[in-house]
């Protein structure tokens, strides 16, 4: 069966691209060796937290950073597209009732108890935002992932009034519950009851409440409004270590949405390789348990991810690979010095590793000439951002995966 | 000033440091162990692991291997629990006269380490990822050796036979008396307070910096810190401890300890034990070396790497430490410089620390006029009573009647809160790394990528930390750890490494932290 688009990766870009050209009646496929970066990450969309100092409007400050980072995948949009991205995915997702927009971030908790702004955050997290002010308890559930009183304590020694409280909720036999599990249990009434009892009488006048990002998978939006409306005030999650409770439900929602449209989706299959012929890949080749599998399509979307999801490699000699079709790379800042310097929080002569592109996100050759005319490339293997330090990677991910299709979209017209 | 009074004040807490404390404590003289910063935290935490047969050293250096077998059995009778027997092999690979395998044969009938030819293909049926083109191949009684299990079981010892052990505690000055050396003074690192400790005999275990602490008493030693590197492998490549058969050379032994395996060293002489680089060359001589023992190496993902300073004592100048002997060296600065009161113990190996402290504590005795004999070869240190090896499922086998019982904090290396939570309030310590000493927290394949952010919470309970010494023991942690591994990240590693950068750097955003 031959597909309009192949998508290769199935985090947050290649999701985007996917669903927006399946909803343009597309035929689609997804092909993933597993789920991607949505279990890691929470579901925040960061579009632009960091430039240097805390950025407080993406919308204002994007042109400025555009222009200060040449190869920076963000040179390749207007400030208008990420607007129409952002637009659209809050109006697919009406399950995570996304609130914001790139006009302001919204400053959320980190579970150390640092700031960090997003664009866009679920109903769930929107009451930490810390720029309202007011009082905060921190409530732990004995979940290893989540140190509410260290939190606080960091929040408290920048001025914001925090408080922690350790609950004892009841596991069962279990003890070594992690975040997915204390989420299924949240799904369970008699679990939510334990808990609001175990606060009662505990809470301050005023005081909003966060728990760890547990609070529930596919009932979350219903376990996080009874929790606001039995304690009587604004409930909030703190997203922490993978995996992400919130970032499955991003990823349930998408893939959910994706299926009504008509694409599909296969999971575990490793795209190796591809066929190519005259300046176009013809078809893609992926393995999975003692066999391997041929996709052909139109065109194709590369969203493998970077370094973290193997979609680029650094081998032992310090060759730097893109995995499939062994793409040009730019980025590197080792400038025949080491690859990695001494002290840790510095940025790293690799980190803005990835593919270059076109206008239209097609990896391009060494002369910038489009390497294939039907390969698109979107999310974390491109080259240029530091997403991890800018906070931007799911603002990356979703407006160059929605371009992704754009470009295929226009360029079918 | 506080004052402290001792018979026997031991500088240093590396392995023959604490050799001696625990020595001279169990002759029943009053003993003070002073270390400038955690136990085992120089040399002996950083070595790669290997309870010498001596087969390495049978024929360049007959001396030590006749020392390192000896103590071999000694240590397995009484550090059991350190020791898994994982037996060693002697191979013969392509790049390998064949014909050195006679006189390396030969070397260890004269030293008198057991030693067995036997056939390529039984070496093969043991050890299936060896290089097939071996040549030849002897097995001999190398193990492997934990020596944070040893320095703590020792240290643990010591104290049972009365002696005090002041971690972070550096020496600052020796104090003389005239021709005499009657104590030291020192400064905890942690409080800033001074101390001063009066010693009828001060032991010099200083290690690779004994150099430094002898010329505090206007003393001449001639140490001569050689950079060993080594890189831990995430699997056993080998389960048996393998050997290249030749003289002794860089890269040419994989030890299989716990569940990595490090391949060593190199040995570069340095001006300063203290500023130990990794450089890439280095790194892939180990990784060249590595293909020649297991051909694939450079495809298996390293850990870490890591460089440790051995403490070669040479009476002269010399260019080159391979030269040097791995023998200890005992001086007596009475008889030597007629400096009454010191004795400095260098020289030697992990190996063969209890042997060094022996002679060490008589050389004490002789100085304060006593004769008691060491026992230090006969009774076992704790842990090590029953007579029973470690094994690579210990842990496991522990932990597994109760499975889910406990949460893991480090999954890694399986430690459950409450022995991370029984650790903090014994060391009551505000530095992780002191715990990963104890522990191994932050040790495994992640190397510390989900249990930094947890025990530095845990810590901040435990400790009442306030936020910003909590943030301090976190940051100063992830910086430990990414000391060793920016050296070897690639493939697998590099994924982890930028795993852990997104959970540090983008949803803790630890950067941004006060300390």
């Amino acid at each position: 069966m031959t597909h309009d688009t192949v998508v290769i990766g199935a985090g947050l870009a290649g999701l985007a691209a996917a669903l927006r050209l399946a909803e343009e009646g597309r035929r689609v496929l997804v092909v993933a060796k597993g789920v991607g970066s949505t279990h890691l990450a929470p579901a925040t969309i960061d579009v632009l937290g960091f430039d240097g100092e805390a950025v407080e409007s993406p919308a204002q400050a994007l042109p400025q950073f555009a222009a200060a980072h040449p190869g920076h995948p963000y040179e390749r949009l207007s400030v208008e597209l990420i607007a129409a991205s952002i637009d659209w995915f809050k109006s697919r997702l009406p399950l995570s009732g996304y609130r914001g927009g790139l006009e302001e971030n919204v400053v959320l908790p980190t579970a150390v108890g640092a700031a960090k702004p997003s664009a866009l955050v679920p109903e769930t997290m929107v009451g930490g935002d810390l720029r309202a002010g007011g009082r905060f308890l921190f409530v732990g559930l004995g979940l290893k992932d989540f140190y509410p009183a260290y939190l606080a304590g960091n929040l408290a020694g920048s001025g914001v009034q925090a408080r922690a409280i350790e609950l004892a909720p009841p596991l069962g036999r279990e003890t070594d519950v992690g975040s997915v599990g204390f989420a299924r249990r949240f799904e369970q009434p008699a679990f939510r009851e334990a808990i609001v009892r175990e606060l009662a009488g505990r809470l301050e006048p005023e005081e909003r409440v966060g728990f760890p990002a547990v609070l529930g998978i596919r009932q979350a939006a219903e376990v996080w409004r009874e929790l606001e409306t039995r304690l009587e005030r604004p409930v909030f999650e703190v997203a922490t270590l993978p995996p992400s409770v919130s970032g499955i439900r991003l990823f349930e929602e998408m893939t959910a949405a994706l299926r009504r449209a008509g694409g599909r989706i296969v999971i575990g299959q490793t795209v190796v390789g591809a066929e190519t012929a005259n300046g176009r890949v013809e078809a893609v080749v992926a393995e999975a348990a003692a066999r391997t599998g041929t996709f052909r399509a139109r065109s194709f979307v590369l969203a493998s991810g970077g370094f973290a999801a193997g979609g680029v490699e650094l081998n032992s000699y310090g060759k730097i690979r893109e995995a499939i079709f062994d793409l040009a790379l730019a980025g590197a800042a080792t400038n025949g010095g080491p690859r990695f310097l001494p002290t840790y929080l510095e940025e790293q002569p690799l980190d803005r590793v990835g593919v270059p592109v076109d206008d239209r996100l097609r990896p391009t050759d060494a002369e910038g000439r489009p390497r294939y005319e039907n390969l698109h490339a979107a999310g974390a293997t491109l080259a240029g951002a530091v997403p991890w330090r800018e906070a931007s990677g799911n603002g990356l991910s979703l407006a160059t995966g929605y371009a992704a299709a754009g470009a295929i979209l226009e360029g079918d017209s | 000033v506080a004052a402290l009074e001792a018979e026997v004040l031991v500088i240093g807490g590396g392995s023959t440091g604490v050799g001696v404390a625990r020595d001279a404590a169990m002759r029943g003289l009053k003993t003070v162990l002073v270390e400038r910063k955690d136990l085992a935290d120089g040399t002996t935490g950083r070595y790669h692991g290997l309870l010498h047969s001596g087969g390495r050293y049978a024929v360049k250096d007959p001396e030590a291997a006749r020392e390192c077998i000896v103590e071999n059995v000694i240590l397995r009778r009484i550090a059991s629990d350190c020791i898994e027997d994982t037996g060693g092999l002697f191979v013969s690979t392509p790049w390998d006269d064949p014909a050195f395998g006679d006189v390396f044969r030969e070397g260890c009938r004269a030293t008198g380490v057991p030693v067995e030819e036997i056939p390529v293909a039984e070496a093969l049926r043991r050890e299936p990822r060896l290089n097939p083109e071996i040549s030849r191949a002897f097995s001999v009684p190398d193990a492997a050796l934990d020596p944070w299990k040893l320095v703590w079981g020792c240290a643990r010892s010591a104290q049972e036979h009365g002696a005090q052990i002041l971690l972070y505690h550096r020496v600052v000055g020796l104090e003389r008396d005239g021709q005499r050396v009657s104590g030291a003074a020192i400064r905890n690192d942690l409080t800033g307070e001074d101390l001063r400790i009066h010693a009828d005999v001060v032991v010099n275990a200083a290690g690779a910096w004994a150099g430094q602490i002898a010329e505090l008493a206007g003393c001449r030693v001639n140490v001569l810190p050689g950079k060993g590197i080594m890189i831990a492998m995430n699997h056993r490549l080998v389960n048996t401890v393998v050997n290249r058969c030749k003289m002794p050379a860089d890269g040419d032994i994989l030890v299989p300890i716990r569940t990595v395996s490090v391949i060593g060293t190199t040995d570069v002489r340095v001006a300063d034990p203290d500023d130990l680089e990794v450089t890439q060359s280095e790194i892939d001589e180990m990784l060249d070396e590595g293909e020649k023992l297991v051909p694939g190496f450079r495809e298996a993902r390293a850990l870490r790497a890591w460089a440790g300073a051995r403490p070669l004592f040479s009476p002269e100048e010399v260019a080159d430490t391979r030269e040097v002997s791995r023998s200890h060296a005992l001086l007596d600065h009475r008889e030597r410089d007629g400096v009454e009161g010191l004795v400095t113990i260098t020289g030697g190996k992990t190996t063969t620390f209890r042997l060094m402290a022996e002679v060490a504590v008589d050389a004490a005795c002789a100085q304060l006029g006593v004769e008691r004999a060491c026992r230090t070869h006969e009774e076992p240190l704790p842990d090590s009573e029953d007579g029973h090896f470690y094994s690579l499922g210990s842990r496991l086998h522990a932990r597994e009647p109760v499975p889910q019982s406990e949460e893991l904090i480090c999954e890694c290396e399986l430690i459950t809160r409450h022995r991370l939570e029984e650790a903090m309030e014994r060391r009551h310590t505000a530095n992780l790394d002191d715990l990963r000493r104890t522990l191994r927290l932050g040790m495994g394949p992640c190397q510390g990528g989900f249990c930094s952010y947890r025990a530095a919470g845990i810590l901040h309970a435990v400790e009442r930390l306030d936020h910003r010494a909590a943030n301090a023991a976190l940051l100063s942690f992830l910086q430990e750890r990414w000391k060793g591994v920016h050296p070897i990240l690639y493939g697998d590693q590099m994924r982890q490494a930028r795993l852990d950068d997104w959970i540090f750097q983008g949803l803790l955003r630890v950067q941004h932290l006060p300390t």
